[in-house]
């Protein structure tokens, strides 16, 4: 065999060796668990043979403790990129089977490459973490890895989407690099994320609970709200990160993704005309109102199952990304609380950063009262939507379809908050309290209350009070809504604000 | 969005054909043939978000699996469920006024009620117990 013959021999071979890597024996472990390999995974999430491996023959240089014997093919984590629906899309997926996907020096600086070049070119990065945490033989190296990528995640943030995707253990520092990124998204039962795990916990609290209560994917999309997304299995969850895909932008210099739209733009839905119930305190399902708004009832929420009072969604109107932010009646009557703020703040400035264009639909009846919203800092959690919705310079529609009281009638971004358009069904109630609760102040030694109660209802629980200064732009019928807000945006497509120049805003965290 | 009209078994269907832009400037190319056309199939399911799949999280939400507890401060309008009632999940036990509404307090999974905590007219603080399971 010649030379040249031999040398390309040794590169496929050599390639082999990665491309096993854990080796068969491993890779049926991660296989009988649900669970699939960092390759088997990249080839599920980008579009057919669209994938280009970097970095595969990195390898690490530590020694001690006798890892210079130990062979990790491929560092424990592939690199590189591939295309999403035809975009490129940047991808870093840890390697359990090979020294259990733990991250070292050269773990860290294969990820730091993707991350370096996903910013360049403004492309999308998605990172699939399944690792055991950090290498320990490697000390302060592993440590450093971890500080060069959260470094990165913050740079990166705000420029392209950073999607993070859980699909095993993450434990220790390692979770704070997808806390960084953008949306995370765990896997039932095969995934989970803490700080401090069970053993670690019983030591010091005398607290028993499992890995999954502790830091699976429902504790994470439903109690503590780290997590935006959950699926059923690890098909299921790469299928969802292609769909979300499709609604962002790669960066944040492009525009939104428009998708050829086959919904006529003006649809008229005579069941909006019936879908606001008679009696004010009655509660309906928001979600019913946003179906027959946007493109193909088709709405991808975010965290769909923490502060469910208020909902967070991508959707189209005439194949357009938006961002939806609204309340929900018909849990916790759709109150702002702690988590609804925190939830919605961060939306907003997501969509923001991206150049989506807002709608906040509102039905809210207030801020929620109690001892512990104001121990856990209401105040400051609620200014976060004041401030999110005052920053967006995105164009920003507001839909009051019945209550807004108040604060929180501020807080869902009100004209005064910067929207471009306030949009008022006839079913509207704006006004700075409850119209029950401000009779009784204004009629409190008055004989006849009742009378001028309903009286006060009628005349200020009502769009027009608003619509007399010119907080509102116009009432609408609510069955020609989907055309009304279309019209809006399309408007408002060439919207130009800035802001004063600073170095960054203070946000109350 | 394309549509087709395919005849399967006799049966006509519609169906619709979305192609997700493929060009990094976020045009959408309708004509023209594409470098590497990535079709996404976007069915026409109407509301379909509404019945969307994973439905996790139920038991491990709120005052845990035992219990229904008080979303918010209010008062309870009405008791819906007598002890000893089986009760499936979404069934409305409690109404409790808050916040301007009558919030329907639901069943959060299946089972039997063993023990009510409140009666009719009763204020109720976030986190207060409303019913127990058995």
């Amino acid at each position: 065999m010649s030379i040249t013959q031999d040398k390309i021999k040794g590169l496929h071979e050599r390639t082999a060796k990665v491309m096993a890597g854990g080796g068969q024996k491993r890779i049926q472990k991660q296989h009988s668990l649900g669970k699939f390999t960092a390759r088997e995974r990249i080839e599920m999430l980008f579009d057919a043979s669209s994938f280009v491996e970097l970095d595969r023959f990195v390898t690490h240089r530590c020694t001690n403790f006798g890892m210079d014997r130990e062979e990790a093919p491929g560092e424990g984590v592939v690199t590189g990129y591939g295309t999403i629906h035809g975009r490129l899309v940047y991808v870093f997926a840890q390697d359990f089977t090979v020294v259990g996907g733990s991250l070292g020096e050269m773990h860290a600086a294969k990820i730091c490459k993707v991350l370096d070049m996903a910013m360049k070119m403004g492309a999308p990065i998605i990172g699939i973490n399944d690792s055991g945490g950090a290498r320990i033989q490697e000390a302060v190296d592993a440590l450093s890895g971890y500080g060069k990528i959260f470094y990165r995640n913050t740079l990166a943030s705000g420029v392209i989407p950073q999607i993070s995707v859980i699909m095993g253990p993450c434990a220790g520092g390692a979770v704070y690099s997808p806390a960084l990124t953008d949306f995370i998204y765990m896997v039932k039962d095969t995934s989970q994320m803490f700080i401090t795990g069970p053993q670690v916990i019983k030591a010091v609290t005398g607290e028993e609970v499992s890995a999954e209560q502790l830091g699976g994917a429902n504790t994470h999309n439903a109690i503590s709200g780290v997590a935006h997304f959950i699926a059923d299995n690890e098909k299921a969850c790469l299928e969802q990160i292609r769909r979300l895909i499709s609604f962002l932008p790669s960066n944040n210099l492009d525009a939104v993704p428009v998708v050829e739209n086959f919904d006529d733009p003006q649809r008229i839905e005579e069941e909006l005309n019936t879908i606001i119930p008679d009696q004010s305190n009655q509660s309906y399902d928001m979600k019913r109102i946003i179906a027959k708004i946007v493109d193909c009832a088709d709405l991808y929420e975010v965290q769909p199952y923490y502060a469910e009072n208020i909902i967070t969604a991508f959707a189209r109107m005439d194949g357009q990304t938006i961002g939806i932010i609204a309340n929900q009646p018909k849990v916790m009557a759709g109150c702002l609380d702690i988590n609804a703020s925190d939830k919605s703040a961060r939306f907003i400035r997501y969509c923001d950063a991206f150049n989506i264009p807002l709608l906040n639909i509102v039905d809210v009846p207030g801020f929620l009262p109690g001892i512990s919203q104001e121990y856990g800092g209401i105040i400051r959690h609620g200014a976060k939507m004041l401030y999110a919705y005052s920053e967006a310079t995105v164009p920003k529609v507001t839909l009051v379809v019945r209550k807004a009281y108040g604060g929180s009638y501020l807080a869902m971004c009100s004209r005064d908050l910067g929207a471009d358009q306030v949009i008022a069904w006839p079913t509207a109630e704006i006004a700075v309290m409850g119209p029950a609760g401000a009779a009784n102040i204004i009629f409190k030694n008055d004989a006849d209350m009742t009378t001028k109660t309903e009286e006060y209802i009628k005349n200020f629980a009502t769009p027009y009070q608003a619509a007399k200064r010119g907080f509102v732009d116009m009432v609408i019928e609510p069955k020609e809504t989907r055309a009304v807000l279309i019209n809006a945006f399309s408007m408002l497509a060439s919207k130009r604000e800035g802001r004063p120049a600073k170095r960054h805003g203070n946000i109350p965290l | 969005m394309k549509k087709f009209l395919i005849t399967f078994k006799g049966q006509q269907y519609e169906l619709g054909v979305e192609e997700i832009s493929n060009t990094t400037t976020g045009v959408t190319t309708t004509a023209s043939p594409a470098p590497k056309p990535a079709v996404s199939v976007t069915s026409v399911r109407p509301d379909s978000s509404l019945e969307s799949s994973p439905k996790p999280v139920a038991a491990i939400k709120g005052s845990g699996a035992q219990g229904v507890s008080a979303p918010m401060p209010g008062k309870i309008l009405a008791v819906h469920i007598k002890a000893g009632e089986k009760v499936k999940r979404g069934d409305v036990l409690f109404i409790l006024e808050a916040m301007k509404m009558q919030n329907e307090i639901m069943a959060p999974h299946d089972g039997s009620i063993a023990n009510i905590s409140v009666s009719v007219g009763q204020s109720v603080a976030t986190g207060d117990q409303l019913a127990t399971f058995g």
